[in-house]
């Protein structure tokens, strides 16, 4: 559905000598180097899935999103979205596409939100059927009637959040771009609007892409993870295989035992598994960290049970943000190969 | 067929949009009186000059009161026209490009020009410009004691709605030049400035001035030229009106186009 070859992008950035003089001289000269934003990204994501597309600021994740929705041209390779060049036939591609950047709007901004649905249905040829359908869905969903007959410049970022994405996916598109599409939400709306997005695939098919720092969003969400760092495209697969490549695990336990003495039981993990840390955490628990490439977990329970009366036990899922922190900051560095154990 | 359904589309889009920001004349009736007042206490004070202009002279370069007051009348009905229609324009020169906001009109499957047109259509400071123009225009009309022919009347809307293009076009162009600035706004006032000497007989311009509001930003044919035509029955330029139009809607249309090809959306 949205497939991605060699994805190019570089940026001329004006050179501006410092102060006045500085100035006057672009006016005169156009010297200006280019900033590569996006160097050379493919993939392909097929229909009906649910991907994130994730990666530190400045990987070029909004700049991908800007060339998929036809917003801007790339400088080199091509891009396919239902089938079209979104640069090259912008109008029909927007009629397949729905999106929402979090930080901009695309609402009428001097009139209510049922005007800018009305307007949405007009420029969208959108069918009665489908046009009640789906305002019959926000209304129950994201409780839109709630936002009255304020214009859009007057509502809280919240409030407004909840109507772009119903704006980006009233036309049924077939495929949904949603940017940072929870910012300024609550825990409740949140929720809504992922059970949205959620909902919207299930029933209609449609393909999302999903941006976003929110961590909930990409696992109440997305299936696929696409990691970008520095243009390129560095991981690609299920949300389950990149938590897989983390590189430290955690066992969090409690034991029967002096709990106002917890410096032995840290002193003898830390000795007995070399890189290891153990630390006290709430409640009294003592969370364990050890490096994947030199322990099992099997080595870290047997010690624990060998050692302790442990009264309970439990292993947390790797942490997505940690993982996705070591693969921004620690580079593409291959995890350290496993050795003997001694 | 098809360019026919387009059109019908377009059509029925503006309609529908135009009734919708109708609201905003409701919503904002405070805005709207303010704006349609301001409007008026200018044009009393251009009237009131041209008054004074007139008590000293009879004549001013072949033109009476009347007629003067006719051609700023008229020069106010595509003003009015095209304010009602194009008036987002100003805001694509000072911050769409600016802030990012551009995007939005290039994910809508409507033309971008039109969707960026259509977040103001019946902007309602156009209603007084083309109220207050018409009613000058009457007035004059009917002091002079004017009786236009057959062709002068089945032409005068068409006079109009050129003189609205033209508007529409300067605009445009100026507007896209927000593509390769950022802001484009200082540009487009300066141009929009210009066009108040459209209100006014040129004859009594520097032929240099009257050369360049002629040939280069033909603010000639959006008032005087038509006017001089309804009035006196002849203007020798009236000949060219057309083909400045379809000139001047062609170049800023390609500006526009090429300014859109190469817009870079800023921030994240």
């Amino acid at each position: 559905m949205i497939v991605a070859e060699n994805l190019v992008k570089d940026f001329r950035v004006h050179e501006r000598g410092p102060g006045l003089l500085g100035s006057l001289g672009t006016l005169f000269s156009r010297e200006h180097r280019l900033v590569r934003a996006v160097s050379g990204v493919s993939f392909e994501i097929p229909a009906g899935t649910k991907v994130a597309y994730i990666g530190a600021n400045g990987a070029g994740k909004s700049t991908t999103v800007k060339m998929l929705t036809g917003i801007m041209t790339p400088t080199s390779g091509r891009a396919l979205v239902a089938g079209l060049e979104p640069y090259r036939e912008r109008r029909r591609n927007a009629a397949n596409i729905g999106v929402v950047f979090g930080q901009r709007s695309q609402l009428w901004w001097d009139l209510p939100v049922p005007d800018s649905f009305r307007i949405l249905r007009g420029i969208h040829d959108i069918p009665d059927a489908v046009y009640r359908r789906n305002m019959a869905l926000y209304r129950d969903l994201l409780d839109l009637d709630a936002l009255g007959n304020t214009p859009v410049r007057q509502l809280s970022l919240g409030q407004r959040m909840r109507a772009e994405v119903a704006a980006s996916l009233v036309h049924d598109p077939k495929v949904v771009f949603l940017d940072e599409p929870t910012v300024g939400l609550d825990l409740v709306l949140k929720e809504a609007v992922r059970e949205l997005v959620n909902r919207v695939n299930a029933e209609l098919g449609t393909t999302v892409l999903l941006t976003s720092h929110d961590m909930g969003d990409i696992r109440a969400i997305c299936d696929g993870v696409l990691v970008v760092d520095r243009g390129e495209v560095v991981h690609s697969g299920s949300v389950h295989e990149l938590l897989r490549t983390a590189d430290t695990r955690a066992v969090l336990f409690e034991h029967e035992g002096d709990p106002a003495a917890p410096t032995e039981a840290i002193a003898l993990i830390e000795a007995r598994l070399d890189g290891a840390s153990a630390t006290v955490v709430d409640g009294g628990r003592i969370r364990v960290e050890y490096p994947t490439g030199r322990w099992t977990s099997r080595q870290v329970m047997g010690l624990l049970l060998e050692h302790f009366d442990v009264t309970d036990c439990v292993a947390p899922e790797p942490d997505l943000e940690s993982v996705l922190r070591r693969i921004y900051t620690g580079g593409r560095r291959p995890a350290p190969r496993p050795e003997a154990v001694g | 067929m098809r360019p026919v359904s387009t059109t019908v589309r377009y059509a029925r889009l503006t309609w529908q949009l135009s009734a919708v920001s109708m609201h905003r004349l409701t919503e904002y009736r405070m805005d709207f009186l303010l704006g349609a007042g301001g409007l008026l206490l200018r044009v009393v004070c251009q009237v009131a000059v041209i008054g004074m202009v007139f008590r000293q002279a009879p004549e001013i370069a072949g033109w009476h009161y009347d007629q003067v007051l006719f051609l700023l009348g008229f020069s106010l009905l595509p003003r009015g026209l095209d304010r009602m229609f194009t008036d987002q324009l100003w805001i694509l020169a000072r911050k769409l490009v600016q802030n990012g906001e551009f995007f939005r009109y290039l994910i809508r499957p409507v033309h971008p020009l039109f969707s960026l047109l259509s977040e103001r259509f019946l902007y309602p400071d156009g209603f007084g410009e083309l109220l207050t123009g018409a009613g000058l225009v009457w007035y004059a009309a009917d002091r002079l004691a004017l009786t236009p022919d057959t062709a002068q009347l089945l032409l005068a809307p068409v006079l109009v709605l050129c003189g609205t293009l033209i508007l529409a076009s300067i605009k445009t162009l100026f507007a896209s030049l927000a593509f390769w600035t950022t802001n484009s706004f200082p540009a487009l006032y300066a141009a929009n400035q210009l066009g108040d000497f459209s209100g006014y007989p040129l004859d009594l311009y520097h032929p240099s001035l009257r050369w360049l509001l002629t040939w280069l930003l033909p603010y000639a044919f959006t008032a005087y030229i038509p006017a001089s035509y309804l009035l006196f029955g002849r203007a020798p330029l009236l000949p060219w009106l057309f083909a400045v139009t379809a000139g001047l809607v062609a170049l800023a249309l390609a500006v526009w186009h090429r300014g859109v090809d190469r817009y870079e959306m800023t921030g994240s």
